[in-house]
């Protein structure tokens, strides 16, 4: 009886210790500010992949920690907002629902590409950061590519008080908003995508050409800067 | 015996933190500024603080920030300050980390994008203070151990660390979009923890004094 009760007792107190070196955090629903910017006149069917209703992520940082970052439906929420400000007319589908029982000028289909952080014990300072590497794929209302776009996204937030879970909360919006301003200022220039507004059809492209359309800001700058750091690019309208 | 003991503990620790209290670490501060342009603050106009982006290296404390913030704007002459996350969401996207303006040249332009004006009019911003700095600790030394057993614990030795504030203040005036100076806060500060049994935190308010000394040379600069 003794030895059962030796036994539980090691049992919770390493189950206590095993929590004390891993950090679950779970993102609230982002809130992105209506922009100061005219609206692309078209209308917009969003199609929300299904990693967008539950998306988790975690970094372990060898011998020292494990952290992980619940996204949930943030993402879904994300570009609902943002290309509600950005577009005349949007209209939500589901992953599973077939677009043309829909009535729309371009379809765009949002993805992760990629999703990294940082937390103090990486970076050596007292900041957590966020990179997230979005795509979007834009499509005719024929179901024709007409444009894949990639943009990296940066947010940074500094640790305060002992847990830095906020921090990296906060970090995470940052960099969702800083995909937001990435969006409203270099859609058009990134994808022309008002040119399927009206019926608006897009030219039939090899693979090799839409690949290229995607790599083209990537290797004009560098992974953060598609445009100009620190001001506005003048060529952003 | 072991109760007075532990009673002569308690009371030796209550005092050392009395102590502690009414003493802090030597705090050395120098605040400059640089005019280029007059200045005033008119009634209904307002100042907002902004931290120069970190994606030009800037490390400005979300926490000193909001101290400038609430430093300026207290006493019976303080400023009138517009929370700096409000005027950000209200200017959306134009002042996030990577768009916001680098320079004063870009403002001629950003004023004249769909609703940027009407909004800092509506908020009465006349003045950008752009912070660019930090607090680091830069030097540490000396030693401190402590023991604990069944009869108690203490603790032994001397520990000491220096932070420096350095902090520069940007000032631009919305009215004529230019540049109207600098103010810059250099503080040092060195914090002692002496340990005789109980430790006695002698601590330098490094950043704190930063924000008070440089709140009120912002505010004698923008009055005059």
């Amino acid at each position: 009886m003794i030895a059962n009760l030796r036994s539980i007792s090691c049992l919770v107190l390493l189950s206590l210790v095993a929590a004390g070196c891993s950090s679950t955090v779970t993102m609230e629903d982002p809130t992105i500010p209506a922009p100061h910017v005219e609206k692309i006149p078209i209308d917009v069917a969003l199609r929300i992949p299904k990693e967008f209703n539950n998306f988790m992520h975690e970094e372990n940082i060898l011998g020292k920690e494990a952290w992980s970052i619940d996204l949930g439906r943030s993402n879904a929420l994300f570009f609902t907002q943002i290309f509600g400000y950005l577009f005349n007319n949007v209209i939500v589908i589901g992953p599973d629902d077939d677009a043309r029982d829909f009535q729309f000028d371009a379809l765009i289909e949002p993805s992760i590409d990629g999703f990294e952080f940082s937390v103090p014990t990486q970076s050596k300072t007292e900041t957590f950061a966020v990179w997230i590497r979005y795509r979007l794929r834009i499509y005719d209302r024929e179901g024709t590519n007409a444009a894949n776009w990639t943009m990296s996204a940066y947010g940074k937030s500094q640790k305060e008080g002992m847990n830095g879970g906020a921090a990296l909360q906060r970090a995470a919006l940052l960099a969702m908003r800083d995909a937001a301003a990435l969006m409203i200022l270099q859609m058009e220039k990134a994808t022309q995508i008002s040119a399927l507004a009206n019926g608006g059809l897009a030219t039939p492209r090899a693979e090799s050409a839409v690949a290229d359309v995607d790599a083209k800001p990537a290797s004009r700058r560098d992974d953060m800067g598609v445009f100009v750091i620190g001001g506005i690019d003048d060529d952003a309208d | 015996m072991m109760l007075t003991k532990i009673l002569a503990a308690t009371k030796f620790a209550l005092i050392a933190g009395m102590v502690s209290v009414g003493l802090t670490g030597c705090v050395t501060s120098r605040v400059e500024d640089a005019r280029v342009n007059t200045t005033g603050l008119n009634e209904g106009e307002s100042v907002v603080i902004m931290a120069k982006s970190y994606h030009q290296g800037n490390k400005t404390e979300s926490d000193y920030v909001n101290c400038l913030e609430k430093a300026l704007g207290r006493g019976s002459s303080g400023l009138r300050v517009i929370p700096n996350q409000k005027f950000i969401d209200s200017l959306f996207p134009w002042f996030e980390p990577r768009t916001a303006p680098a320079e004063t040249k870009g403002l001629t332009k950003l004023m004249e994008r769909p609703g940027v004006a009407e909004a800092v009019e509506e908020m009465g911003v006349r003045y950008i203070v752009w912070l660019d700095g930090d607090t680091e600790r830069v030097a540490q030394g000396g030693s401190l151990s402590c023991a604990a057993g069944p009869g108690g614990g203490g603790c032994f030795g001397f520990a000491w660390w220096q932070n420096d504030a350095d902090y520069e203040a940007s000032i631009w005036d919305l009215d004529g979009f230019e540049s109207a100076g600098t103010v810059t806060a250099d503080v040092s500060g060195t914090s002692f923890l002496p340990a005789l049994v109980v430790p006695i935190p002698l601590i330098a308010r490094t950043q704190t004094a930063a924000c008070k000394d440089l709140a009120q040379q912002l505010r004698a600069f923008i009055v005059q």
